[in-house]
C-alpha cells in the first residue's frame, strides 16, 4: 500500500448508448491527468466488449478478471499495481486495467469483488477513471455508487437515442443519484444528422454541461496510431483534443492545479446532467 | 372460418366448466355442440355416433397422452384440440406430440374458439425464430429487424413477430411510433395464464401480417423479464408466427443468451466503421462455436459496409475467418431519417440500397427455409 492513502477520485463514464465515444473519453481524460501530473488510472469495465487495450495497442498479461480473484483469494496481500498495465507516450504515462481476455471470464467477474479492488485503486492514485458498458448492470451501479463523478455521454444522432439519454437519466435519479454527481457531455461524434442540438434541449427542457467538438478524423486517427489525442503533439491544438483537456480541467478544478476557470465541480450544487429538467 | 359448422365433441371433467364451455359452443357462430361429456373414455366409446369433426379434450389427468392417442386412432380424420386450465411448454409439446392439433385454455370464448380453429386451419405453421445479436450498439440491428419483418412478410405470405428483448434500451416502439398498453412486461408475467392465441392480443400489429411485442417503458423493468419466462413466450409465439425476430440487447445478458438457445438461427451483426469489429464479432463467433450446431445456426452479417460489393463480403470473410452471410449497406441519413419519423419502413425507399439489400436477404432466408 502506499504511505500516503490517497483518497483518489472516480470518474466513471457512462451512457444509455454504446458506441457514443465512452472510450475515447476515459482514455483521454486519463491521458491529459497524466499530462498534468496526475498518478492515473484508467479501468476497462466494459467487460465484455472493453477497447481500451485494443485502442493502445497493450498487451495486458493480467486484466480485471485476475484482478477481482485475487483480491477475493487473498485481500491482505493484494496489490492492485500487479494488475495494471503501462501506457507511455514520450514523457506521460499512465496505467490501464484491462477488460477481461475472454468473454467467458467476463463472465465470471464479482461486482462485490471489482468494488474492492476499485477501493484499492483509489489509495494508489488520483483519478480512477472508468470506461463501462452501456447498460445497468450490478456492476455499473456499484460502481455509480462510489464514483465521485458520473461522465453521461450522450451523442445527437437520431430521436432513438435521444429517448433512451432521457430514460437512462430519470432511471439514474429514480435510482437516488444527486443531479450534481451526474455531468452531461455531448459527444458531437460524426452523427450526420439534422437534428439541431437546441432541439434536443428544448425537447429535454436542458442543457449540457459540456460540449465535444465534431472530430471524426482526429478520432479515428487517434486510434489507429494507438496515441491518445491529448497527447499527440500534431493533434494537441485540435479542437477535439482542446475540448478534451478543457473538460479534464473542469474536473481537476478542485486541486487548484487547473488552468482554467470554470466553477469547480464539487462547489457547484446544481448542474447535471441535463442541467436540471428545469421546470 | 370452415364453410360448414364443426360438429363438437366437448369433453370435460369438470361439470361447471363443462357446462359453460357447451354455452360458449352454442353461442359461436359456425359450431354447434354434437356432443359433451365428462368422462373421456364414455366420450371415446360413444361418442362416435354423433360423428363429431372437432373434438376439444380434457387433458388435465393422468393418463391424457394414451387418450389422445386413442381419441386419434378412433378419429383419425376429426381435428383434436387439447383443453387445458394452464398452458405450459411441456404439456403443449406433450400433446402436439400425442396427436393434438393445438392447445385451447378451458374455458375460453368464442374468439379465442374461432380464432384456434382458423389457426389450424390454415396451412401447418413452421415457425423459424431468429435472435439477432450485436456486439455494440448503433448497427442498424433495430432498423434491420423492422424492415426484415416485413419483408418476409411479403416474401412468405406469413405472420412475421418482433420481440423487442432488448430490455432497457429497446426501440421498436419508437421504429413504428407505437405507445403499446401491452409490453413483454406483461406477456412474460401473464404467460403461465396464456395460451398462443390470447398471447397474440400482447402484440401490436405494425401491418397486416406484422406484430411487435414492444419492450419495457423504464429500464428497471427489465428485471421482471426472467429468462425461463421469456423463452416460454418465444415457444408459445411459434404457435402464432410464421417468423419471430428478437431484437437483443448489445451485450451477453440472461436475455440474450436465452433468446440465442431457444432460437433456431442467431444473427449475429455489427457495423463496420474503422474501429475494432472484426474483433468484437471473433469474440462473440467464439462463444457460439461451444454449440455443436454452430455453423447451422449462426449467421454473420456486417452493416454499414461501404462498399457493399461481394469482393468486400470475401474481403471480410477471410479477415473474421468465418463465412460472412451477408452485408447491408449505409444509409445512415436515410435510416435515421426514418426512425426519426416513426416511419423505419414506411418512409424507406423500396429502390433504395439498403431495402434491396433487405428484400434479397428475405427472400434467400425464405427459399432456404422452404428447402430446409
Amino acid at each position: 500500500m502506499a504511505e500516503i492513502s490517497r483518497n483518489g477520485i472516480i470518474i466513471t463514464v457512462f451512457s444509455t448508448a454504446s458506441a457514443v465515444g465512452k472510450t475515447l473519453i476515459a482514455v483521454n481524460l486519463t491521458a491529459e491527468l497524466a499530462h498534468q501530473g496526475f498518478r492515473a488510472c484508467v479501468v476497462d469495465l466494459d467487460l465484455q466488449f472493453g477497447d481500451i487495450a485494443n485502442f493502445l495497442q497493450l498487451r495486458p498479461t493480467q486484466t480485471i478478471y485476475d484482478a477481482q480473484l485475487a483480491i477475493d483469494k487473498n485481500p491482505e496481500q493484494f496489490d492492485p499495481l500487479t494488475y495494471t498495465t503501462l501506457y507511455k507516450y514520450e514523457d506521460t504515462s499512465f496505467s490501464v486495467i484491462a477488460a477481461p481476455n475472454t468473454l467467458e471470464q467476463s463472465y465470471n467477474v464479482s461486482a462485490k469483488q471489482v468494488g474492492k479492488v476499485m477501493g484499492e485503486l483509489r489509495r494508489e492514485y488520483d483519478y480512477v477513471i472508468v470506461d463501462t458498458m452501456a447498460t445497468f448492470t450490478e456492476l455499473n451501479l456499484q460502481i455509480m455508487d462510489i464514483s465521485t463523478i458520473i461522465t453521461a455521454v450522450a451523442i445527437v444522432d437520431f430521436i432513438p437515442t435521444i429517448k433512451n439519454m432521457k430514460m437512462g437519466y430519470e432511471a439514474m435519479k429514480r435510482l437516488g443519484y444527486a443531479s450534481n454527481k451526474i455531468r452531461f457531455i455531448l459527444n458531437r461524434s460524426n452523427a450526420k444528422t439534422n437534428i439541431e442540438i437546441s432541439d434536443v434541449e428544448r425537447l429535454l427542457d436542458a442543457r449540457f454541461y459540456h460540449v465535444l467538438p465534431n472530430d471524426f478524423k482526429a478520432a479515428v486517427e487517434s486510434i489507429q496510431s494507438a496515441v491518445p489525442i491529448v497527447l499527440d503533439q500534431a493533434k494537441r491544438y485540435s479542437p477535439l483534443a482542446a475540448g478534451l483537456i478543457e473538460l479534464t480541467d473542469k474536473y481537476t478544478n478542485r486541486t487548484g492545479k487547473a488552468r482554467s476557470t470554470n466553477t469547480p465541480v464539487t462547489q457547484q450544487n446544481s448542474g447535471g446532467l441535463f442541467g436540471l429538467f428545469r421546470k | 372460418m370452415a364453410t360448414q359448422e364443426y360438429r363438437v365433441l366437448l369433453v370435460e371433467n369438470d361439470t361447471k366448466l363443462l357446462q359453460d364451455m357447451a354455452t360458449v359452443i352454442q353461442e359461436t357462430v359456425g359450431f354447434q355442440l354434437a356432443a359433451a361429456y365428462t368422462d373421456s373414455h364414455d366420450a371415446l366409446n360413444q361418442g362416435g355416433i354423433f360423428r363429431p369433426t372437432l373434438i376439444l379434450l380434457d387433458v388435465d389427468h393422468i393418463d391424457t397422452y394414451a387418450i389422445i392417442e386413442d381419441f386419434r386412432e378412433k378419429f383419425p380424420n376429426t381435428q383434436l384440440l387439447a383443453l387445458g386450465k394452464k398452458w405450459s411448454l411441456n404439456l403443449f409439446r406433450s400433446v402436439i406430440k400425442s396427436g393434438a392439433g393445438g392447445f385451447l385454455v378451458a374455458p375460453f370464448s368464442s374468439m379465442e374458439l374461432v380464432n384456434s380453429v382458423r389457426a389450424f386451419e390454415e396451412e401447418e405453421i413452421h415457425s423459424k425464430v431468429i435472435a439477432f445479436f450485436s456486439p455494440k450498439g448503433k448497427s442498424g440491428k433495430t432498423t434491420f429487424i423492422a424492415n426484415l419483418a416485413m419483408a418476409l412478410a411479403e416474401e412468405s405470405q406469413g405472420r412475421v413477430g418482433i420481440i423487442d428483448a432488448d430490455l432497457q434500451f429497446g426501440d421498436m416502439a419508437m421504429f413504428f411510433n407505437l405507445n403499446p398498453q401491452s409490453t413483454i412486461v406483461e406477456a412474460v408475467r401473464d404467460i403461465v395464464f396464456l395460451s398462443p392465441t390470447t398471447l397474440n392480443s400482447y402484440f401490436i400489429p405494425v401491418s397486416e401480417k406484422v406484430s411487435v411485442l414492444c419492450s419495457t417503458r423504464i429500464p428497471e423493468m427489465s428485471e421482471q423479464v426472467m429468462p425461463d419466462d421469456f423463452t416460454a413466450l418465444v415457444q408459445m409465439a411459434r404457435g402464432i408466427f410464421q417468423y419471430i425476430l428478437i431484437d437483443l440487447p448489445p451485450a451477453f445478458r440472461p436475455i440474450t443468451n436465452a433468446a440465442c438457445e431457444t432460437a433456431d438461427m442467431t444473427a449475429v451483426m455489427t457495423m463496420i466503421s474503422g474501429g475494432f469489429e472484426i474483433e468484437h464479432m471473433k469474440k462473440c463467433l467464439d462463444i457460439f462455436k461451444t454449440w455443436d450446431d454452430y455453423a447451422e445456426r449462426v449467421r454473420v452479417f456486417f452493416s454499414r459496409v461501404e462498399p457493399c460489393t461481394e469482393d468486400m463480403r470475401q474481403r471480410l470473410e477471410g479477415e473474421l475467418g468465418n463465412p460472412v452471410y451477408d452485408i447491408i449497406p449505409n444509409e445512415y441519413l436515410l435510416l435515421s431519417t426514418a426512425a426519426n419519423n416513426g416511419r423505419i419502413v414506411a418512409d424507406i425507399r423500396p429502390d433504395s440500397a439498403f431495402a434491396k439489400s433487405v428484400a434479397a436477404i428475405a427472400k434467400k432466408m425464405y427459399v432456404a427455409d422452404r428447402k430446409g
